[in-house]
């Protein structure tokens, strides 16, 4: 078992002509993702990596079972490439594009809920099941497979934390980025509950940021609903208030969204609260 | 992008929105045959001008010059008054507060109205929950007749109609100009109707791409006011580069957020502290690399600068290419102490070996190296 995707998911690639979009493919390819087809409009009948590429997401579903896409798609085609992806019945998106306009964000995860599909981003690092396969830019030397779960809004840091446990001998069942916000389509507490029903996950990683009441919210679902160990990290701590370092989600107005704010809630619901990546690692072999 | 008051009420006034007849002062305007009363408000982009004696009303009696001088003398949180906006004055009867945003947590966008509105609004927010409306809405239905019915009760307004119309031309404004808000604080009550005495709009400046022309010209006439020398009209930045002045002697740079926040929180921890952060952001090559080296070290109080990479779809190729070139064009002595790993790390590290740059595969040992350094120094 797993979350979201397993070895047999059949994986739709869009913006497969891209820069990112061959790159990626090519690694996702060599790590056992079956990537079926992909999409780029004007680039039908071409190939990628040997795999045929179409105009449209139609000509793919008509021609592969597709039970899942990747977007790489430049922020002014994302909402549009989201839509057509939903409307052809693709029912998860893994959506990487980074400042889409907050109108068509809006727009993409109303449209993706109302037609019952989940959308993992914008601005996601994507997943990977380590060892099996990865949907999304996770490196796969930083992964190996195990029993940890670990969800984390900025994909860096899943990777840093990735690596530490993988160096400390520690696997993992699923490694998730949610995506740095303001906006999400799947949120922590969405993933937290996947894994809580997950049997491969036997301990959650939540690593969170600065911004935003998401961690709060997701400690209240902790307290109520998880029963596996979870070990949070917050970051941002000495991060200064008002300003944006990066994500857009991780500003500090006013006192919500403070990471202290956030780590007493978790630490209230429960979890283990760890201060780096080496703290994790002591945490799970305790 | 933030408006001015006077860009957001030219947009009212397209939209129908009814707004007060006024003209605006430029700072070295010879002003002349002023008739009262006027109300002259400062325009500036930070909140709170009221509170801070940014707007006067001018009633006839004493020498306009005199105040409109004051204004032009004025700096309100670090802000230059450099245009005042001069409005026939309206009796007010009673003020409300009106704005269309996003919430973010639930990913829709929402008609925010108050029972009373003016410069205490959010203090009155926090105090007063009960006079304060929120309506979601739903991004492709737009907004809903009831809904508006709903908030025109709640108020107690008497001209549906009018309200009705002033509530719909907010909405179209906020989604033609792909506004993050868009505000009327306060919309007042008149003897001859509504009017929106203030207007706040900021646009998102990840839509550029499709209101060029628009942003352009926005951009244009606030360049003109803030007085700026060269009017530049191409694109606002080809790159995703967040820069991030603080104070301490250790320049950092990262190619996530999240590890960034975390190295910050790193160096803290370790007794460092920040110069400069910058966060190179999704679009990132080798130029970017290069720039923000150069943004980072332009800084003279930076004494070492740690650059935290971990690539995903960053390739670390492309960052040895950013750092060895701006090694090689700046060749500033300032030492450099770099983490890299992730999508082409082996030709990364091969590269910084061969210039005979340190990597470190440990981001706590980078860290602790690096602070070492800026203290020699």
């Amino acid at each position: 078992m797993s979350i979201l995707i397993n070895k047999n998911t059949k994986v739709l690639v869009l913006g497969i002509t891209g820069k990112s979009g061959r790159l990626q493919t090519e690694i996702m390819k060599k790590y056992g993702t079956d990537i079926v087809a992909g999409v780029t409009p004007g680039k039908g009948r071409k190939e990628v990596e040997g795999i045929p590429v179409y105009d449209f997401v139609k000509e793919a579903v008509n021609n592969h079972e597709i039970n899942a896409a990747i977007s790489f798609v430049p922020p002014p085609y994302a909402k549009d490439s989201c839509i057509e992806v939903i409307e052809n019945g693709i029912k998860f998106l893994v959506l990487t594009t980074e400042q889409i306009p907050e109108h068509d964000v809006v727009e993409i995860i109303k449209y993706a809920e109302n037609k019952g599909a989940r959308i993992l981003g914008p601005g996601s690092a994507g997943l990977i099941l380590p060892g099996k396969c990865k949907l999304g830019v996770h490196p796969p030397n930083m992964f190996k497979g195990g029993h940890i779960g670990v969800v984390s809004k900025s994909g860096a840091l899943s990777y840093e934390v990735g690596k530490t446990l993988t160096e400390n001998g520690i696997g993992q069942s699923t490694v998730v980025a949610i995506g740095g916000g303001p906006y999400w389509g799947l949120t922590q507490l969405n993933i937290l509950k996947l894994f809580q029903e997950d049997d491969e996950t036997k301990m959650i990683v939540l690593l969170g940021e600065i911004g935003g009441t998401m961690e709060e919210e997701t400690a209240k679902f902790i307290k109520e609903k998880v029963n596996k160990p979870v070990i949070a990290l917050i970051v941002g701590k000495s991060a200064p208030k008002g300003k944006s370092l990066g994500h857009a989600g991780a500003i500090i107005e006013g006192d919500l969204g403070t990471a202290k704010s956030k780590i007493n809630a978790l630490r209230e619901a429960g979890a283990y609260i760890a201060n780096d990546p080496e703290d994790i690692v002591e945490l799970v072999n305790r | 992008m933030k408006l001015y008051e006077f860009q957001g009420k030219e947009i009212f006034k397209k939209y129908g929105i009814p707004v007060q007849s006024g003209f605006l002062i430029h700072k070295n305007d010879e002003v002349k045959n002023l008739t009262p009363p006027l109300v002259l408000k400062s325009q500036l982009l930070v909140g709170g001008r009221g509170k801070a004696g940014g707007i006067k009303i001018w009633d006839g009696n004493t020498d306009a010059l005199k105040i409109i001088n004051e204004l032009f003398s004025l700096k309100i949180k670090g802000e230059k008054v450099r245009a005042i906006l001069a409005l026939e004055k309206v009796d007010i009867l009673r003020e409300i507060y009106l704005s269309i945003t996003f919430n973010r947590g639930k990913s829709t966008p929402v008609l925010i109205v108050g029972t009373s509105g003016g410069m205490d609004i959010e203090e009155s927010a926090r105090l007063n929950k009960e006079k304060i409306h929120f309506v979601e809405i739903d991004p492709f239905l737009g907004i809903l007749e009831y809904q508006i019915r709903f908030v025109a009760k709640k108020i107690n307004i008497g001209n549906y109609l009018e309200f009705r119309n002033i509530i719909r031309a907010v909405y179209k404004i906020f989604k033609e100009y792909d506004a993050t808000l868009v505000e009327i604080n306060p919309l007042a009550i008149t003897p001859s109707g509504f009017v929106a005495i203030d207007a706040k709009v900021n646009l998102d400046d990840q839509s550029s791409f499709r209101h060029e022309e628009l942003f352009n010209r926005l951009r244009e006439e606030k360049e003109f006011i803030q007085d700026k020398k060269k009017v530049h009209t191409s694109k606002p930045k080809e790159d995703t580069i967040t820069y991030v002045p603080l104070s301490g002697d250790i320049g950092l740079i990262s190619d996530g957020a999240g590890t960034g926040l975390f190295t910050l929180d790193l160096i803290n921890e370790y007794g460092g502290k920040v110069a400069n952060f910058c966060e190179m952001g999704g679009i990132t090559n080798s130029e970017v690399m290069f720039k923000s080296l150069k943004m980072v070290a332009s800084d003279h109080s930076v004494k070492s600068i740690l650059v935290v990479l971990i690539g995903g779809f960053n390739r670390m190729d492309d960052m040895a290419e950013g750092i060895l070139k701006f090694k090689k064009e700046l060749n500033k002595d300032i030492p450099i102490f770099i983490r890299m790993c992730g999508t082409k790390e082996e030709i990364g590290k091969e590269l910084m070996k061969k210039a005979n740059i340190p990597v470190y595969d440990s981001l706590n040992v980078a860290v602790e190296k690096t602070i070492k350094k800026a203290m020699e120094n």
